[in-house]
């Protein structure tokens, strides 16, 4: 496919693919200075298997009245109309998983392990409530497989605003964010409201994975939240440079991962994934000694 | 540099405890304590690991609050000196965006950033401290004793009214530990900054503290006297 023609017919998904990829490895790279990426990669997979429980539980609701007289057909075949829908269900899956990663944080050194426990569960949840839905399994197959290209308009402006009201609130408060990250102790005493700030962080990062998960789906998500700041630490000698050097390099993936899938007729999320692997390959096999 | 703003008077009590007690939990790890520090002293605060030198930083800072008696003046300007340890090697982190945050209560503008005024001071700090070629170099290209002078900076950057240094010479060069000694001494007799060092590092210390405390077996025990050019010691008994 050539890339007039992508353009014609993908236009709204390749503008929330490259609007990711600016975005997310900035929030991305707060997660990597708390050393928190793994929040990265089981926090999508929460948004999906909401999106997977919202699916099970469509009929039910539906039963109840609570869409009025449509009928269950409609609202599971036209996932646009039902936007809304999906994303409170993708949200309460990731905030949920959210409130369970904060409560698996302990001084025994679990919390990988936790992490990794909650993330293979999310995972489980995900498949077993898409097959256990007459109308969510090829939905969710989507989903997870990067099958991205059905973001229309509406998709996209809720995408853009969420994200850039993200990054523009860490933006503002990216230097009370740094300290409380890096010196949570010297913050507290300088008077810095560590918690509500981490708080502004985490509802942040999970209001972008809820939406980004709906509309870019999880894979590329995981990719540009963890592999750009990854690459860019390495090249980075200043915080600044940090946060320039992965948005570019998340930039760079989106733009390489799609042009590569319309090359060659692949999905692009695992395009874009890997495309980001290679900007943080160099850092990966050249690192230095701290 | 610029003057200090409100610096106190000399001689003030900027921090005073009253038969305080300190813990966790319900569990007091300190009693009975009673202290004052005074603008412009240097106090020294000794004691093994573990006997509740941080519990008592801690409780002067008011990030603990006193299970008993009353902790005065823990609402004033502190700059700290974490232990260097303490900060996160993977930070990208310059030594001018380190010092830079000692101006966080100043954050201003419509993108919350540091004024001039701040980016001057920091620069001025770093060449008082001798790391001015250091400066834009990521922190962990610096040794111990730079990245100590660092903090140390980023600290006075504060505009402190109280200097609380958490073993400030422990592992330092001896260029570093003259250098951080030095500027606590000039801070705090043209600023009339109160100085508490934590250290076990009792012989860099001497003759460039005004008093020290013993902290151990759950109190701070005695006061220590500081005698021009001997040990820090006991005070004697009076019969």
């Amino acid at each position: 496919m050539s890339l007039a023609e992508a353009w014609e017919f993908f236009r709204w998904s390749i503008l929330a693919i490259l609007a990711t990829g600016v975005a997310a490895p900035t929030l991305g790279g707060f997660l990597f200075l708390r050393r928190t990426s793994f929040h990265g990669l089981a926090l999508p997979q929460f948004a999906a298997a909401g999106v997977a429980v919202g699916f099970l539980l469509l009929p039910t609701l539906v039963d109840l009245g609570a869409f009025g007289a449509v009928a269950v057909e409609d609202i599971a075949s036209d996932t646009h109309s039902a936007h809304g829908y999906h994303l409170l269900f993708a949200a309460l899956g990731t905030f949920t998983g959210l409130a369970a990663l904060v409560r698996a944080r302990d001084p025994l050194g679990l919390e990988s392990a936790r992490m990794a426990g909650a993330f293979a569960t999310a995972s489980a949840l995900t498949i077993l409530c898409a097959n256990a839905s007459p109308f969510g399994e090829v939905f969710v197959h989507g989903i997870l497989t990067g099958e991205s290209l059905v973001v229309g308009p509406l998709e996209l402006a809720t995408l853009a605003a969420t994200l850039a009201t993200a990054s523009s609130l860490l933006f503002l408060f990216r230097h009370d964010l740094i300290l409380v990250s890096l010196d949570r102790e010297t913050a507290l005493i300088t008077r810095r409201p560590a918690r509500a700030l981490e708080m502004l962080l985490a509802v942040s990062v999970g209001s972008c994975i809820a939406v980004g998960t709906m509309s870019v789906g999880p894979v590329m998500l995981f990719g540009l939240l963890v592999l750009p700041p990854l690459g860019a630490r390495r090249f980075a000698s200043s915080i600044r440079a940090f946060f320039w050097l992965s948005s570019g390099f998340g930039l760079i993936s989106a733009g390489a991962g799609l042009y590569a899938s319309f090359w060659i007729d692949l999905p692009p999320a695992p395009c874009v994934v890997a495309a980001a692997a290679l900007s943080a390959l160099p850092g990966a096999l050249f690192s230095r000694p701290s | 540099m610029a003057e200090p703003r409100d610096a106190p008077a000399v001689g003030r009590v900027v921090l005073e405890l009253s038969d305080v007690s300190l813990g966790y939990g319900g569990e007091a790890v300190l009693q009975g304590v009673h202290l004052e520090v005074r603008a412009g002293e240097r106090v020294a605060i000794l004691g093994p690991n573990g006997a509740g030198k941080t519990t008592l930083l801690r409780g002067l800072v008011g990030l603990i609050s006193p299970m008993k008696g009353e902790v005065k003046g823990s609402n004033s300007r502190f700059g700290v000196v974490p232990q260097r340890e303490r900060l996160d090697p993977i930070f990208p982190i310059t030594t001018r965006e380190l010092v830079l945050q000692g101006a966080i209560r100043r954050l201003g503008g419509w993108h919350r950033g540091y004024s001039m005024a701040d980016g001057e001071r920091a620069g001025d700090l770093l060449a008082e401290l001798g790391l001015a070629p250091q400066a834009d170099l990521p922190l962990s290209h610096l040794s111990g004793g730079q990245r100590q002078r660092a903090l140390v900076a980023r600290a006075l950057l504060t505009d402190p009214e109280i200097l609380l240094l958490d073993e400030p010479t422990s592992g330092v060069d001896r260029q570093s530990t003259e250098v951080i000694l030095a500027q606590v001494e000039r801070v705090a007799r043209e600023d009339g900054v109160a100085a508490l060092l934590v250290t076990h590092d009792t012989r860099a210390l001497q003759e460039r503290v005004d008093r020290a405390w013993r902290v151990d077996s759950g109190t701070v025990q005695a006061e220590l006297t500081v005698a021009q050019g001997q040990e820090l010691q006991e005070p004697e008994v009076s019969a």
